[in-house]
């Protein structure tokens, strides 16, 4: 009897598992035949009641059917998993994503921000001051006199007799002293303004990175030292650089920093003026006149300042050839940094 | 100021160095040479050729076919001078040539159908003179077949070199040779004076008279008698046209040889034009009216110093002269005018009448009031030794007061204690014995200079210690590679900004920089404006009150190059006077804040396949300010306020604020405004005070122990009349539950014609939770059920869906 079943059994189950067309339906097979309570343990469980002859013959066979259906249904199973994962593949992913903005800083900022970190990292700190300045301030302080041709060399927007738009970030130079005493190490970043025709190498508002050093034995070798520090982290460790004299009313001496022209290797281009060089800052010691416009003992304190142009430090870097982009903020332009 | 290297050598040795190292060293002492021309360089494929033969062209009538021979073969060259005639000795560019003028170069050519092997040179072609009416014809006597440089003595370097305020010595041929010779330790020479007069005494011809004597310490005359005006040989109109002067006759070229000389100006007078032959110096008591010689009627301030002669003004004093004393062809007798101004009188007067010349430039950066005598007898010996005049027996020397040379003290520990590194005592006295100090006291450690009139720049120790600097070469002082510094604190005033900054970058916004100069209409938008003295246009004659009308500009912009989609920040000051203040006369009297701008138009998100378009509204605008202030951690300290007042620059806004106190204002911007700015789509914006928000305390972070309960969520929906606000519901929903509520959120809004008339729906989650323990439905059960009621009753609300 048991072993009509047996055979019985088989022959549905090859009946059911030829109509299985998914997973789903596979797994409808495998609860009635193979799960705990399936038919085939249920032969299992009647095979107690056999007697002991037919045990050994009825177990053998029932095995082969397990060992049987179990095949059947594992391959089965594995090509049913296979399509299953091709279905997977429908997925377009060529199709365009939607991208999240992450805005950016103006290029005029990141460079600043590059200068910043630099100094930073040298030990000065960073002191911002007034756009709408005195003219005591912008000039006096700084040994500017009255109706010298040195206030030529940066034409000023007035407000009136005593107040002007700042020419220059050096009168912050001038309120740190007036509120400390020495050392002062600090850099003065802000946004300066001159009466200057707009051309594609001139604006009227640019920016400026002032620096002051003032202590007991400040010198015109750590000056240099310490430019051409900043200097090769952010131009270049191979940079070749030179101190050229100049003039500015609040030094004394006072230099221009040349660096080679990294658009020729110093042969000579229409950026350098065929000079080979590149002017970065101008910088000196600090006046003895400015310590004395500010209660400083010239003859105990000395130190450096100098000064340097973002906008002109940008151009060069980013090989841009007209200072207005920076301030036409063209979105075009502004996505590019 | 352009120099020749020739003109230079009369007066100090360097014929043996190189012209690059000349220039070199200029540079690096202080006279940049910004530009050089090595003449011996620029000429050198140039040679003399001869034209044999000349044809006229046969499809261009302007155009030459000559034949030149170049010494070694004849070519066949196209002209289009019309001075151009066979037997003529040329400047002949041979192909390869580059041409100094336009800096282009020579190649075989085909004019009209005609070849061409070269060019025949205009002088202004080879940059000799304007002159570009015909070729340069050359005399006889030059070689055919040779260069240029050669025959022509072109072998000068012409340096063009740029002079600091401070070094007016360095205005001249003698400046800058006495630098030179500093420098390069060589010797130097002022060119020897000796003058045949004659029997005309200058004391019975003419008279000076200085009545203003602060403006006019010193004046010095020559009078040279039975001038002959006429050009001026060859070798005078040579020296001045290389360094870029006009000649004009032998007189005026012999006073601007003598500037560019020694630096001093000078101005000849028509003697016979001053009345009572006189020169009186004085300053103008009212406002006036004069002619300058170049034929304009000068409006003259009061205090203007001028020459004046026993009647009348006759030259603005160190600016220019007078119509009615200029020399002219019939001029027979002139004086010849060689004075010391006070510097700030010139920048004064030229400043006010708005006109600079070669003169005042120099005046007001101070001339050597010890060497005026001396050049006004330098002008009338040269004039004398052209055999154009004959110079009167005798100088006019008025100088009341001698300007004396000063005394400074140098420390040699002192130097070394700026520049951080000890020159040679010995170095040091011979760089400043070079530039022309004299020593007057002389110690071990210290020595007392005599500094010459001409180097007013030199007064003080410092001063001399840069003289030292410079001439030693700033390169040949070490650049050190270590430093030591404080430990004290550091500050960075910028921090809060850069913050402000990284945070609105992550929002997704870009940043611009404005020009904070606009035009007033702008300017008056948003603020109480102030105005610029001296602007450079109306476009740009206030300075901005806020960030908004800059940053409307820019959308503007951006619009008309299609760029519709805009997040854009700017931070930056602006500037307002203070109300009820008429001017600016301190630091009281106007503001100058920092302020902080979101600006967003267009859509937040573009269509896509898989998202639909959707337009920036108010909602993004209050959310993105909302980021910006929980990331500054400042979001339990302000507090919002909402308007929808007419008369603002929005239809609607919303203000956060501190306490009463306003720190930001924005919302959807006017038509009416949009419209100045011809904007056509819906804008929004906010700006933010950073002044004021730097300066509020924000919470502190503290660490929260991440929940270790469960949270349980409760929904519910009400009808509510039109009139309900979001904010009121909420803050009501806060006060009627126990503290277990933690947090509410609307997730649904809508009207309906079903809800009824001035009806709208909210749907609100209500999260409860304890930091403690498990909350048990009871009690949750309780604060809802509550929570309904009180809802229900105070806004007369229908719960939805009970
Ligand atoms: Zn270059």
């Amino acid at each position: 009897m048991l072993d009509e079943r047996i055979k019985k059994i088989n022959v549905d189950f090859n009946q059911d598992i030829s109509t299985v067309n998914d997973i789903k339906q596979l797994e409808e097979l495998r609860l009635k035949y193979l799960s705990r309570n399936g038919l085939v343990s249920q032969l299992f469980d009647e095979l107690k009641n056999a007697s002991k002859e037919e045990k050994p013959v009825l177990g053998k066979v029932l095995n082969t059917l397990r060992n049987d259906i179990t095949e059947k249904f594992n391959t089965l199973k594995i090509h049913l998993d296979s399509l299953e994962k091709e279905s997977v593949e429908k997925y377009d992913l060529s199709l365009p994503s939607f991208e999240r903005t992450i805005g950016s800083k103006h290029l005029l900022i990141q460079t600043l921000d590059e200068i910043k970190s630099i100094f930073k990292g040298l030990g000065f700190s960073v002191i911002e001051g007034p756009e709408l300045e005195s003219d005591f301030n912008n000039f006096g302080a700084l040994n500017f006199p009255p109706d010298h041709p040195a206030r030529d060399m940066q034409d000023t927007f007035f407000i009136n007799s005593e107040f002007l738009l700042r020419t220059h970030t050096s009168p912050v130079q001038i309120r740190i002293m007036e509120k400390t005493k020495p050392p002062v190490r600090a850099i003065m970043p802000g946004r300066v303004y001159r009466n200057e025709a707009i051309s594609s190498r001139s604006y009227c508002v640019f920016h400026q990175v002032e620096g002051l050093y003032v202590d007991n034995d400040v010198t015109f070798a750590e000056l240099k030292g310490t430019l051409v520090a900043f200097a090769r982290q952010f131009y270049g460790e191979n940079l070749k650089y030179r101190f050229r004299p100049s003039f500015f009313p609040f030094t004394e001496p006072s230099a221009e920093m040349d660096i080679t022209c990294f658009l020729c290797h110093g042969k000579g281009c229409k950026v350098c003026k065929h000079s080979g060089w590149l002017e970065i800052l101008g910088c000196g010691m600090v006046d003895p006149n400015v310590f004395d416009n500010v209660n400083y003992d010239h003859e105990q304190y000395t130190g450096y300042a100098f000064g340097m142009g973002i906008e002109r430090t940008a151009l060069l870097k980013y090989g841009i050839d007209d200072i207005r982009v920076f301030f036409d903020n063209d979105f075009r332009f502004l996505k590019q940094f | 100021m352009k120099v020749s290297l020739n003109w230079l050598k009369d007066y100090v040795d360097i014929g043996n160095i190189s012209i690059p190292e000349i220039i070199h060293k200029l540079t690096m002492s202080g006279l940049e040479v910004e530009d050089s021309i090595d003449e011996a360089e620029l000429y050198k494929d140039f040679i003399v050729g001869y034209v044999k033969d000349k044809k006229k062209h046969p499809n261009a009538d302007k155009l030459s076919i000559c034949t030149v021979n170049t010494g070694t073969e004849d070519l066949q060259v196209i002209c289009g001078a019309p001075n151009v005639e066979a037997g003529q000795k040329i400047v002949f560019a041979p192909i390869g040539t580059i041409i100094p003028n336009g800096k282009f170069k020579i190649n075989k050519a085909k004019i009209r159908g005609v070849e061409s092997f070269g060019m025949i040179c205009s002088e202004a072609e080879l940059e000799l003179s304007n002159d570009h009416s015909g070729i340069m014809i050359l005399k006889q006597e030059v070689n055919i077949g040779k260069s240029i440089v050669k025959e022509l003595g072109l072998d000068d370097a012409i340096l063009e070199i740029a002079i600091t305020p401070n070094r007016s010595d360095a205005l001249s041929h003698i400046g800058v040779a006495r630098d030179l010779a500093s420098i390069f330790d060589k010797g130097f020479h002022l060119p020897e004076i000796s003058i045949q007069e004659s029997t005309h005494k200058v004391k019975e011809l003419a008279s000076v008279e200085i009545i203003d004597k602060i403006n006019c310490p010193r004046y010095s005359a020559k009078v040279v008698q039975n001038v002959t005006i006429k050009e001026s040989p060859e070798w005078l109109k040579k020296r001045l046209t290389k360094i870029g002067l006009r000649p004009i006759n032998n007189i005026v070229d012999v006073t601007n040889f003598v500037m560019y000389e020694l630096g001093q100006p000078l101005h000849a007078f028509d003697l016979d034009k001053l009345e009572g032959q006189k020169i009186v110096v004085r300053s103008t008591e009212a406002e006036s009216v004069f002619t300058t010689l170049d034929s304009k009627e000068r409006k003259l301030p009061k205090g203007t110093l001028m020459i004046c002669d026993g009647e009348k003004p006759v030259a603005i004093a160190g600016v220019m002269g007078g119509e009615n004393s200029e020399i002219n062809n019939s001029t027979k007798n002139i004086l010849i005018e060689s004075a010391h101004f006070n510097p700030s009188s010139i920048r004064r007067t030229s400043k006010a009448l708005g006109l600079s010349t070669e003169a005042s430039y120099r005046f007001e950066r101070w001339v050597d009031p010890s060497a005026t005598l001396l050049a006004a007898e330098r002008a009338a010996q040269l004039i004398a030794n052209l055999g154009d005049g004959e110079v009167a027996h005798g100088a006019l020397d008025c100088y009341p007061e001698k300007i004396k040379e000063k005394e400074v003290l140098l420390r040699f520990d002192r130097v070394s204690k700026i520049l951080g590194y000890q020159i040679p005592k010995e170095k040091i006295i011979q760089i400043l014995k070079k530039l022309g100090l004299k020593i007057v006291f002389e110690s071990e450690k210290e020595y007392r200079f005599l500094v010459p009139t001409y180097r007013p720049d030199l007064e003080r120790e410092i001063d001399l210690i840069e003289e030292i600097a410079r001439i030693y070469g700033y390169d040949n002082i070490p650049t050190i590679s270590k430093i030591s510094i404080s430990l004290g604190e550091k500050i960075d005033e910028s921090a809060f900004e850069d913050t402000i900054r990284d945070h609105s970058c992550s929002l997704g916004f870009y940043e611009m920089v404005n020009n904070p100069l606009q035009k007033e209409q702008f300017a008056s938008l948003t603020g109480n404006k102030i105005q610029i003295l001296n602007p450079q246009s109306l476009d740009m004659a206030f300075l901005r009150t806020s960030l908004i009308p800059g940053a409307l500009g820019v959308i503007a912009q951006n619009l008309n190059v299609g760029e519709k989609d805009l997040r854009l920040f700017e931070i930056g000051n602006v500037f307002n006077q203070n109300f009820g203040k008429e001017e600016i006369k301190s630091f009281d009297d106007f503001t100058e804040v920092q302020k902080h701008i979101f600006i967003l138009t267009g859509r937040i998100n573009e269509k896509m396949w898989n998202t639909a378009e959707k337009p920036v509204d108010f909602y993004d605008l209050k959310g993105f300010v909302n980021s910006l202030i929980i990331k500054i951690s400042l979001d339990n300290v302000l507090n919002d306020s909402y308007y929808h007042n007419e008369d603002s620059i929005f239809d609607f806004y919303f203000t956060k604020n501190y306490d009463k106190e306003e720190v930001g204002i924005g919302g959807k911007v006017k038509k009416e405004v949009l419209k100045q700015f011809d904007i056509q789509q819906d804008v929004y914006c906010f700006e933010l005070d950073l002044t004021k928000l730097k300066k509020i305390k924000a919470n502190p972070k503290k660490f929260v122990e991440p929940l270790k309960y469960p949270k349980s969520i409760r929904d519910f929906a009400f009808i509510f009349d039109n009139y309900v606000t979001y904010e009121e519901v909420i803050k009501f929903i806060k006060k009627s539950s126990s503290e277990l509520l933690k947090s509410v959120k609307l997730f649904d809004l809508f009207e309906s014609e079903s809800l009824g008339k001035n009806k709208k729906s909210m749907a609100f989650s209500l999260e409860y939770f304890s930091e403690e323990r498990t909350l048990t439905e009871e009690e949750i059960e309780k604060d809802f059920n509550n929570l309904i009621e009180a809802v229900t009753k105070n806004f007369s609300a229908i719960l939805r869906g009970a």
